[in-house]
């Protein structure tokens, strides 16, 4: 095959492979933060989720119990984030890094006994895809028609908008607000599961590498809309897709320039949404309650 | 301190020992005498002492970097990447250093402080023309910075000597920070603190000082201070950068002899959550700093002594940060203006 054909075969569908954990972290942190909290602390309930979820799988040998395991230990990491900034009221940013930090720690510390261990993923259906690319394809719909179409999503969105109108309709905001950020925790240690599970296939300490801080930067990319959550993984996807292959085609350089593109991409359309915020606070999409905390 | 800053630190180190002592139990350890190994790992012999300001040395510039902007208010995470930016920067003048020797190292330096002056300086500049929120741009950015030097050291400035490892030729010694006697200790350490005692009394003592609180606790207050907001948005971020630029350059010349990925090793992370545990204030920066330093150091000691993976430091880092933010919490409540 020339270089050209390495690069291009099958791109889509490593695209989609490589976006599928970072979009079900960008849905669960697009919740998270629709109910108006900001958790940095994903790459730590990623990176959680990803250890846990290969030694389930290590264990019993099933992939899915894997997601599972991966999905409870990251909602486990968010309580402490949920329980620093809802019960003790301390800084979103602060405890999203400290909780980051943690899971870092954790995830180092457990992983340990699992560096070099082989595990048995799932197996490749036709096409090349997986079930976790499916599940996070069906997951896109599913929290778009919940958030915007059903009775509790119109509520997560109230608190989002406004906690002082939501308690005057009579929901009990730091119920929601809980509720949301460790849905987040759920969806992200699913994301950091399917990542060892399913893609590299092996563990190594801080393996998401950034892929949940990017989660948070995307989510704004996407406008805090679920729909949009998949143009935006699928940015990264693409993105890496590229990457690897530019290094399997011998071109290392252009591949590592290539890692930063989700990084600036996220930050060009940051940038964009805050100037146009600033022109006129109603645009942009932002969940209201978000906003007292980016604009100070 | 006042008396209810008293209090947060100790409820924070209670919860913090609380914490700690059951991670211990829950991976079959005796809390008593990991709390002992850690201390003698970080501190037992002169060995160690060195290890473990070696370690605090880029803490404590990234700590700083994160309080200046903070004085005014501003939460910038963007130590790490300036750490970085100042590393590829003063690496940059040294590979391409045609002047005469002996002003090779004070433009190495000098090189590495404006690198990271100049990284800082783009979320400042983005956060004046269009309200950019600092906290995203220089998260993103750190990442930009990270792998830059991935970039780097794989490509234009590999060491063809150096075998697939990716990473730069040497420093020449006479590019290298002077190092305390036989440990590797460098000059960082000595410029960190003599920065902290300037800051300590510029941010305390003078007139601009006084004006950045004055803005920090209401930024429509700029005609009283004779203090432009945008500007000090701009210098404040300099500052910090200049003083993480330095972290990066020393990191890179003195303690690991050259450029390679994962130079800062957390560094700016940690430098934040000591910032911020600090209250931003210079003296207690200058010892959580010292503090977490010793901790992360401890590591490899433990590892050989208690036979326990080096991550239990970052386990326990994590805890610390955790338990003195959630103790110290009510305190955070209602006091930002910017």
């Amino acid at each position: 095959m020339s270089s050209v054909d390495i690069v291009l075969a099958g791109l889509l569908v490593s695209a989609l492979r490589s976006a599928a954990p970072l979009l079900l972290a960008l849905l669960g942190e697009c919740l998270t933060q629709r109910v108006g909290r900001i958790n940095l602390g994903l790459e730590g309930q990623m990176l959680v989720g990803a250890v846990a979820g290969y030694a389930t799988v290590a264990a019993t040998g099933s992939p899915w119990l894997g997601l599972a395991g991966g999905a409870v230990a990251g909602a486990l990491l968010s309580t402490v984030f949920g329980w620093l900034t809802v019960a003790a009221g301390a800084n979103a940013f602060a405890s999203g890094l400290a909780v980051w930090m943690l899971g870092l720690g954790l995830s180092a510390y457990l992983g340990t006994a699992f560096v070099g261990v082989r595990i048995e993923g799932f197996p490749l259906w036709i096409g090349g895809l997986t079930p976790t690319v499916a599940l996070a394809l069906v997951l896109v719909p599913l929290t778009a028609l919940w958030l915007f179409r059903t009775r509790s999503g119109l509520r997560w969105r109230a608190v989002g908008e406004s906690e002082h109108s939501a308690r005057a309709l009579g929901i009990v905001p730091w119920r929601v607000a809980l509720s949301g950020i460790v849905v987040g925790g759920l969806f992200s240690g699913l994301g950091g599961a399917a990542l060892s599970i399913d893609i590299t296939r092996t563990w190594a300490e801080g393996m998401t590498a950034g892929r949940g801080l990017v989660a948070v930067g995307l989510v704004i990319v996407a406008r805090w809309n679920p729909w949009l959550c998949l143009p935006a993984a699928l940015l990264f996807g693409l993105g890496e897709a590229l990457a690897l292959r530019l290094q399997a085609a011998d071109s290392a350089v252009a591949a590592h320039l290539l890692h930063m593109l989700p990084y600036a991409v996220s930050l060009l359309v940051f940038t964009l949404t805050c100037a146009s915020l600033r022109r006129d606070p109603r645009s942009g999409g932002a969940p209201a309650g978000l906003r007292a905390v980016f604009e100070r | 301190m006042s008396r209810s800053a008293v209090r947060d630190a100790l409820r924070g180190l209670l919860l913090f020992l609380v914490l700690a002592s059951t991670f211990f139990l829950l991976i079959g350890r005796d809390p008593v005498s990991m709390f002992g190994a850690i201390l003698t790992a970080a501190a037992g012999s002169g060995y160690a002492v060195g290890e473990s300001l070696v370690r605090a040395t880029p803490i404590l510039l990234c700590a700083l970097a994160t309080l200046v902007p903070a004085r005014l208010g501003l939460i910038s995470v963007g130590a790490e990447g300036q750490l970085y930016a100042g590393a590829i920067a003063g690496t940059g003048v040294m590979i391409a250093w045609a002047g005469p020797p002996p002003l090779l190292l004070p433009a190495v330096v000098l090189g590495g402080m404006a690198g990271g002056a100049l990284w800082a300086l783009l979320p400042a500049l983005l956060r004046n023309a269009a309200g950019v929120n600092e906290t995203i741009s220089t998260l993103m950015l750190n990442f930009v910075a990270a792998l830059a030097v991935t970039w780097l050291v794989y490509g234009a400035w590999k060491n063809p000597q150096s075998q697939g490892w990716p990473a730069t030729v040497e420093f020449p010694d006479i590019a290298r920070l002077p190092t305390l006697g036989d440990s590797r200790v460098h000059a960082g350490l000595l410029i960190a603190l003599a920065a902290a005692v300037l800051l300590a009394w510029l941010l305390g003592r003078t007139r601009w000082g006084l004006g950045l609180d004055v803005l920090c606790s209401n930024p429509r207050l700029d005609s009283v201070t004779s203090l432009s907001l945008a500007r000090q948005v701009l210098l404040t971020m300099a500052v910090g950068g200049t003083l993480a630029g330095l972290a990066g350059i020393a990191e890179a010349s003195v303690v690991q002899g050259r450029l390679q990925s994962d130079l800062a090793q957390g560094a700016g992370l940690s430098g934040f959550l000591v910032a911020w545990l600090a209250g931003n204030r210079v003296g207690r920066t200058v010892w959580i700093a010292l503090g977490v330093g010793a901790l992360l150091a401890s590591g490899d000691g433990l590892q050989m002594s208690e036979r326990v993976p080096s991550s239990v430091t970052l386990v326990v880092q994590g805890l610390l940060f955790v338990a003195a933010l959630g103790a110290a919490a009510h305190r955070d409540r209602g006091t930002r203006h910017v």
